[in-house]
């Protein structure tokens, strides 16, 4: 990657199991010489840059499928294992892990646990830690260590998995990973609603407050849109994935909604429908040199999507996952980072700025952290890595 | 057992009046007669008088009376509706309890967000019914519901006959006011499921009371479905019953539960709740609750009788209406106390193995109560493999509860070996710590440690639960990796 998380080149390193990876982080803890911790370093331009790092340990290599359970709807896989490698194992007993990472191509699966990645079908299925039932990692001093387990439920010892998830290899290098897995649907098939904002305000909350059950409900700038060949106004995406015959009825009341509101409608299915979301999913990340991912309460989505037209004047890229309130933006430069990320705020959530160039990186705080735990947040991190090798400034 | 240490008696008088300058002097518990209530939760066997209790009402008296313990070293154990069934908020002596039962407003209720606020005190049911007016319900539900607290759900990660579809209480929570053994107060999470930084908010619930004390708590409620029915299907053998849930699994549907109860259990539940549902005749039977939209719930439920019927299902009882619904799950939820009421005593397990696993692990079980001379009743959380085997036993006979706890502890350690957990929701507490180093390593538990120490760094806040120490279980303390070679889940 030619990226901003170092300018200068780093030798990488590829262990080939979890014992030499071991060893070398032992080696690097011993010399407090810093990693920077990397899958397939597919996003190892997201986030913080790494102080002093002095190479690059890659979990590539530790891409061995140890257990898909069939029966139990959990899989076992080390970390290194590609997410695409993966779903394509799944799909063969007609499951899949229900997560639509940024890059679903080259990530590992390690890499989006600890980055958190996923998109549209938090809706039905949660969050990255939502899923993660088990894991193993090298800690910083070089030793192995696991918690959770193999089983969808269990409550022995800590959540480390929580603990992990989202935290950007500053903790431990995941080796091993248990998830949690679903039957892939059957069929499915998307509305999409266009028009004015004021319309698609309405129409979203209606749907959050109807029983119908979307597994995907997004809303997405104008700018979007019009990338995705949808509209040239902004517009609300909302996928259905159960039995035929409810997806055409719920449709139907979905699209009877929008007509009601003014709104343009639509369905999408087959080929096209595919291409829509496998575009929403991948269309915002290193699509501009800014990428930022936020949050804002689920009432917010659709005026935080207004507000991001109006101060690009409908140029901006930018997608909010309805119900969970998170989402994606990517900008043309920093110009208006400030300015969205108190809008987010306002709206009980955050900004962080994970890809932009150095420079950048250098002058606008990347995270947005608020609230005053991060001091407890330090404190982990220092007793987890008192040496501070494992990816240190990633955050925290 | 126990084998708390004994310490000199302490000089409470100094503590107790900078407790009432905080709490009042009402807000404070201290005569013996009425600490009696204190001395243990769920899990009767175990017993310890707490010294003192404080009944505090806002975040800040929680605060200000946790600082004057870590001013005093004075080790607390918060505590909710103590319906715990691990040992959770049992007392540890020279201790101070601090009882949620005054915290238990209702904050807020944003049902546009779908987000309420509640004090820990709150009782889980209350938040349903707060909501439901609007559509809405939280869908953990323990068979406690109706008495145990939200802050309890919180610290055990509680689940229920809902959580196979929806989750367990983790998947419910938003945000968290704490209050840290320092006395500090700290937010974490938010109004959104995923905020910069580490996961506090997620690494605090299932911490049973050893992090500190929640005493806000954003909970994320759901949209009632269009339609819900429960199904009823009983079985002449328990393999049937465990082959028609894998057969449901496999055949790509996600119940939002699927429950089990055993003919002993079956009977009990008939016997004492008289709900005149359950076939008394029948080894075992299935309670399926599927939800979604009308057509949905329509076509899954002819789905799941066929593989029931294939699995040889013999009559199924299908119910939609919500008196009939709730009738048919009474009994499951009665299913604890029923035991209470036909044995003098009764111990649960909390188990989980691999699903496909259930009807080996079943057969074991019945052969290790054999082994030991006691009858183990099953009813259970079926769709996700978490087993609650119920040992029935007298207290009063001397040494039975020893024999009770090691037949237990084979039933744990058979879990493991499956492949599965020593708890699926009830917690490991005082319970069931000297058998964590079944699951973990050293290693692991030291990287557990690491989080206490941050948090919790003198012990004070529920010492001595969870991680084994060589004090509370001597030898078995240290890791019983006997497996070399292969993990051991
Ligand atoms: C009949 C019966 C049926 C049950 N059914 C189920 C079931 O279906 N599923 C299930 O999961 N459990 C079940 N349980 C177990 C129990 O009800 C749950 O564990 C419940 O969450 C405990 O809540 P409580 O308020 O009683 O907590 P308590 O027993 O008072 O405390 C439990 C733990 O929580 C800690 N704690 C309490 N409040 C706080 C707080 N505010 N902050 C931090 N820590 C706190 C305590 O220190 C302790 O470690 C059942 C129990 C009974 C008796």
């Amino acid at each position: 990657m030619g990226d901003s998380t170092n300018d200068i080149p780093l030798p990488i390193s590829v262990p080939i199991d979890t014992r030499e990876l071991a060893e070398l982080v032992t080696i690097a803890n011993r010399s407090k010489s810093p990693l920077i911790v990397a899958g397939n370093s597919s996003k190892l331009d997201w986030g913080g840059m790494v102080r002093d790092a002095r190479s690059i340990i890659s979990t590539q290599k530790l891409d061995r499928l140890i257990a898909h359970a069939v029966g139990d709807l959990t899989v076992t896989v080390e970390a290194g294992m590609k997410f695409a490698k993966l779903q394509e194992i799944l799909a063969t007993a007609g499951q899949f892990l229900p997560l639509d990472p940024a890059y679903p191509n080259t990530s590992t699966i390690g890499g989006i646990i600890a980055t958190a990645a996923t998109g549209s079908l938090r809706h039905r299925y949660g969050g990255v830690r939502d899923l993660l039932l088990g894991i193993s990692f090298v800690r910083a001093d070089g030793k192995i260590a696991k918690a959770g387990g193999r089983v969808v439920k269990n409550v022995a010892g800590y959540d480390m998995m929580k603990l992990f998830t989202g935290s950007y290899g500053t903790l431990g290098i995941l080796t091993e990973v248990t998830l949690r897995v679903y039957p892939l649907p059957a069929n499915s098939g998307t509305v999409i609603l266009t028009g004015a904002i004021e319309g698609l305000r309405n129409a979203a909350k209606i749907l959050l407050a109807s029983t119908l059950t979307p597994i995907a409900v997004d809303v997405l700038s104008t700018a979007f849109s019009q990338h995705l060949e949808i509209s040239n106004t902004p517009s609300l995406v909302v996928k259905f994935a159960t039995i035929p015959a409810s997806i055409a009825e719920q449709s139907e009341q979905l699209l009877a909604i929008g007509k009601g509101l003014g709104l343009k409608g639509g369905t999408w299915q087959g080929e096209q429908e595919q291409q829509l979301w496998s575009g929403i999913q991948t269309g915002i990340w290193g699509s501009t040199p800014v990428g930022c991912k936020l949050g804002v309460r689920s009432t917010a989505a659709v005026d935080t999507i207004e507000l991001l037209d109006r101060s690009t004047a409908n140029t901006a890229k930018g997608v909010i996952h309805l119900s969970s309130g998170i989402g994606a933006f990517a900008l043309p430069d920093a110009s208006q980072i400030q300015s969205l990320r108190s809008h987010c705020e306002a709206a009980g959530g955050f900004l962080s700025m994970l890809q932009a160039p150095v420079d950048i990186k250098g002058k606008i705080d990347v995270w947005g952290y608020r609230g005053n735990a991060v001091p407890l947040m330090r404190e982990i991190k220092q007793q987890f890595d008192p040496v501070g090798i494992l990816n240190p400034g990633k955050c925290l | 057992m126990l084998l708390a240490e004994k310490a000199t008696a302490r000089d409470w008088k100094p503590i107790i009046a900078q407790l009432a300058a905080v709490v009042g002097s009402k807000g404070i518990i201290q005569r013996r007669e009425e600490l009696i209530t204190y001395e243990c939760d769920g899990l009767t066997s175990y017993r310890e008088r707490p010294d003192l209790v404080i009944l505090p009402k806002t975040t800040e008296q929680v605060a200000a009376a946790v600082k004057i313990c870590d001013e005093n070293n004075v080790a607390w154990i918060a505590r909710g509706a103590g319906t715990g069934l691990s040992g959770g908020a049992l007392p540890v002596e020279n201790c101070v309890l601090i009882v949620t039962s005054l915290m238990n407003q209702i904050l807020k209720v944003d049902l546009e967000n779908q987000a309420v606020v509640v004090q820990p005190g709150v009782v889980n049911n209350w938040v349903t019914q707060a909501v439901s007016g609007g559509g809405f319900y939280y869908a953990p539900d323990p068979s406690s519901q109706i008495i145990c607290s939200i802050g309890g759900n919180i610290a055990e990660n509680s689940g229920g006959v809902h959580c196979l579809k929806y989750g367990v209480t983790t998947n419910h929570v938003l945000g968290l006011k704490l209050v840290i053994p320092s006395g500090e107060i700290i937010d974490v999470g938010g109004e959104i499921a995923e905020m910069p930084g580490y996961d506090l908010t997620g690494l605090f619930v299932g911490s049973e009371g050893t992090l500190g004390m929640a005493t806000e708590i954003t909970l994320k409620i759901l949209k009632t479905p269009e339609s819900i029915c429960v199904l009823l299907a009983d079985f002449d053998s328990v393999e049937a019953a465990g082959s028609a849930v894998s057969g449901i699994i496999s055949a790509g549907i996600i119940p939002a539960g699927i429950e089990m109860m055993d003919k002993f259990s079956i009977n009990a539940v008939e016997d004492v709740v008289k709900t005149n549902c359950y076939p008394r005749d029948a080894a075992a039977i299935l309670l399926v609750e599927i939800d979604g939209s009308g057509l949905e719930v329509e076509t899954n439920q002819a789905k799941v009788a066929e593989i029931c019927r294939q699995n040889g299902a013999r009559d199924i009882t299908i119910a939609t209406e919500p008196e009939q619904r709730l009738r048919l799950w009474k009994g499951r939820k009665a299913a604890f106390a029923a035991m209470g009421k036909i044995s003098p005593d009764y111990y649960v397990q909390d188990g989980v193995i691999p699903r496909t696993q259930l009807s080996y692990v079943l057969q074991e079980i019945e052969k290790l109560g054999e082994k030991y001379g006691h009858f183990v009743a099953n009813v259970f959380h079926a769709g996700d493999g978490n087993l609650h085997p119920l040992i029935l036993y007298d207290n009063s006979k001397v040494g039975a509860l020893e024999k009770v706890e090691a037949l237990g502890g084979e039933i744990l350690k058979l879990c493991v070996k499956v492949g599965g957990s020593i708890s699926g929701e009830h917690g490991i507490g005082a319970d069931k710590r000297c058998y964590m180093s079944e699951m973990f390593t050293e290693t692991d538990l030291e990287t557990m440690q690491w989080v206490r120490q941050v948090f919790n760094p003198k012990e004070l806040a529920n010492p001595g639960k969870i991680i084994p120490t060589p004090r509370t279980c001597g030898e078995s303390a240290k890791s019983a990796h006997k497996f070399s070679g292969i993990e051991q889940y």
